[in-house]
């Protein structure tokens, strides 16, 4: 297999998911990261980055989702999951809707910049990247990722 | 009695023997032949993101089983798709498949597709 074959890449049935999984997952931390940074320096510029991050990692998540959702039904062919394909699945999902969650706050607020980021957001991103880095460990392990080879 | 009805009566006695005797050694070749045309099983593990062995030699009619020993869920599929394919198979699943026709199998896990072991049937 050639590492510039397009279509092997492309025609992959599940390498897409693996690959694009790796960009929300460094965005959103690192969003969650600035927007604490943020909060604890009163950094206008540190709640910019913090934004723009959030919403990389929130446009990320729309092919994640669907090319997860491709996987299973080409690799398994939609068969119902069980055990820790369906731990990630529904992992996957809540953590989706935590960041679209969390993103619509954020935009929510720049588009009225009279207010300001509500405190209760803190919690709720904290615990959408623990929940982010729970699915992505039981993805690593299903995808073999310590195995050999 | 005389000579010729001794002769007669040995001689069907003999056959009778004669028959038991072919009976026997018939009934005797038939078990040892259906013995060697008795299905034969075969299991192949999975284990550590591996099949083992990768590359196994079954006579026409054996029924390969895989046995899934790994903590991660594997699928056992044809490379041609069609052929057999199993479901997700958790840890201690099973999955077996009864080769008919002599040729070259080759087969991947649909979940990790750098998993692929072939089976010879000959």
């Amino acid at each position: 297999m050639h590492p510039f074959d397009l279509k092997t890449a492309m025609l992959a049935r599940h390498a897409q998911h693996v690959v694009l999984i790796h960009f929300p997952i460094a965005l959103f931390t690192a969003a969650v990261a600035f927007d604490y940074l943020a909060e604890w320096r009163k950094d206008q510029t540190l709640a910019a980055v913090a934004y723009f991050n959030l919403l990389l990692a929130t446009v990320f998540t729309v092919p994640v989702v669907a090319t997860g959702l491709v996987a299973w039904q080409l690799a398994l062919e939609g068969q119902k999951l069980k055990g820790i394909l369906l731990m990630h699945l529904v992992l996957g999902c809540i953590s989706s809707v935590l960041i679209w969650f969390v993103f619509w706050i954020h935009s929510r607020v720049r588009r009225h910049p009279e207010e300001s980021l509500p405190k209760y957001r803190l919690p709720i991103e904290a615990v959408a990247a623990l929940l982010v880095g729970l699915t992505g460990h039981l993805g690593g392990f299903l995808s073999g990722v310590n195995g050999p080879g | 009695m005389n000579s010729k009805k001794a002769t007669w009566i040995l001689g069907i006695a003999a056959i009778v023997v004669a028959g038991f005797i072919l009976m026997a050694g018939t009934k005797g070749s038939q078990a040892a032949s259906a013995q060697d045309n008795a299905p034969k099983t075969v299991e192949i593990k999975i284990d550590n993101f591996s099949f083992g062995p990768m590359t196994l030699k079954v006579a026409a009619g054996t029924t390969v089983t895989w046995i899934n020993n790994d903590d991660v869920p594997h699928t056992v599929v044809s490379d041609n798709t069609k052929t057999f394919k199993s479901k997700a198979l958790d840890t201690g699943d099973k999955f077996s498949y009864t080769f008919t026709k002599p040729g070259k199998y080759p087969y991947f896990c649909s979940v990790h597709p750098k998993m692929m072991a072939e089976i010879l049937v000959q």
